[in-house]
């Protein structure tokens, strides 16, 4: 019995922080998603390392993600992440997490001068192929669907994201309620090939049903572009809200990550 | 009578057909604005689309001014409605296409 809640705990563990840690894929933002699945967005590779220090564990995730754009409307992509989990007081364990795949399309695009204000639908089904049966699991041993509807305004001053999406678990995890909200500063003049440094701040929340509650961080991030086919970025997410029990809370997540256009 | 009216129909249908088609050949150096042209790592698309274009010698993407110049080869030109289908594969909306002076 006491094996089972430990399973079910970190089961729970990672699906608070396979959402936190989100960010399938087509930032910039950081760790909100984009409308916008061009260029870097929707030609290349994207991975990134996440440090997550909890109360109780030390974790990290490094994700790399393949997004393919059928059209510049449509996009489907695949997640593996790389799992490493270290809780105090157990034995460690490593090796692949739950593997998502996803497709996005767009459902509005009204183009201005220097400005675009875009919207699509992003579905997300994902596998429980990370190790579920030994503690701590590296997956959290349910299969998920989450459908989501992503916005965003961007103008060359400045740039505006929305990410809500409803994600629905299987094996007796709840389901829960994900909302992010991103701005971008770009701080070098906009020009092509890009040679650009962005800063965001990020709101990102999830709201998990049942007796769990709310998570929200605060996620301040750096992004630098060097030309045509090279993103780098950085960003850490600080708590503002936790109702994770005593001992399990998160401390901070810091994300380190690249982006590569490869078509 | 029958064959005026042929050549008529025929000589009206080729004219309406070209004037659909938007076939304006451009030459030399043409500004072409763009809507949605907003952040610089998402043009890389349209510089791509761009410069399949045969005829299409240089490419500059001026994002604050949401601009694209194409200097258009010695002797070749490009159907404007050709352009405009590539900016919009491109994911942009493609507006005004004029000769710059400056070029």
């Amino acid at each position: 019995m006491i094996s089972v809640n430990k399973n079910y705990c970190f089961g729970l563990t990672l699906l608070l922080l396979f959402i936190a840690l989100k960010g399938h894929g087509q930032g910039p933002p950081i760790f909100t998603d984009t409308p916008i699945m061009l260029g870097l967005e929707g030609r290349g590779i994207r991975t990134f390392g996440n440090i997550v220090s909890k109360e109780n564990a030390n974790v990290y995730i490094q994700p790399i993600v393949f997004p393919y754009n059928i059209s510049t409307k449509w996009q489907i992509g695949a997640l593996a992440p790389f799992v490493s989990i270290a809780p105090d007081g157990l034995d460690s364990q490593s090796g692949l997490g739950d593997v998502r795949i996803f497709t996005k399309y767009q459902i509005y695009q009204k183009d201005g001068k220097a400005k675009t204000f875009r919207g699509l639908i992003k579905l997300t089904e994902t596998f429980p192929s990370g190790n579920s049966t030994e503690i701590p699991s590296l997956g959290t041993g349910a299969y998920q669907t989450t459908i989501s509807i992503v916005n965003g305004y961007v103008t060359t001053k400045y740039g505006v994201y929305g990410e809500f999406g409803y994600n629905i678990a299987g094996n007796g995890l709840p389901d829960n309620f994900i909302y992010n909200i991103a701005l971008g500063y770009p701080l070098l003049p906009q020009k092509y090939p890009p040679n650009q440094l962005n800063l965001f701040l990020e709101l990102n929340g999830n709201y998990v049903f049942g007796q769990i509650g709310n998570t929200l961080y605060l996620s301040p991030g750096i992004q630098y572009i060097a030309g045509r086919k090279l993103l780098f970025e950085s960003g850490i997410q600080m708590p503002l809200d936790d109702s994770a029990s005593e001992g399990q809370k998160t401390n901070y997540i810091l994300r380190i990550g690249t982006r590569i256009l490869i078509f | 009578m029958n064959k005026l009216l042929i050549i008529l129909f025929i000589g009206l249908s080729v004219i309406s057909g070209r004037a659909q088609d938007g076939l304006i050949e451009l030459k030399g150096t043409i500004k072409i604005e763009v809507d949605g042209l907003s952040c610089p790592f998402c043009a890389y698309g349209l510089e791509k689309n761009l410069k399949k274009l045969e005829g299409v010698e240089t490419i500059k993407i001026d994002v604050e001014n949401a601009f694209v110049l194409l200097t258009i080869a010695e002797g070749k030109s490009v159907d404007e409605a050709t352009i405009r289908e590539n900016i919009k594969d491109a994911g942009f909306t493609p507006r005004a296409i004029t000769k710059d002076n400056d070029g």
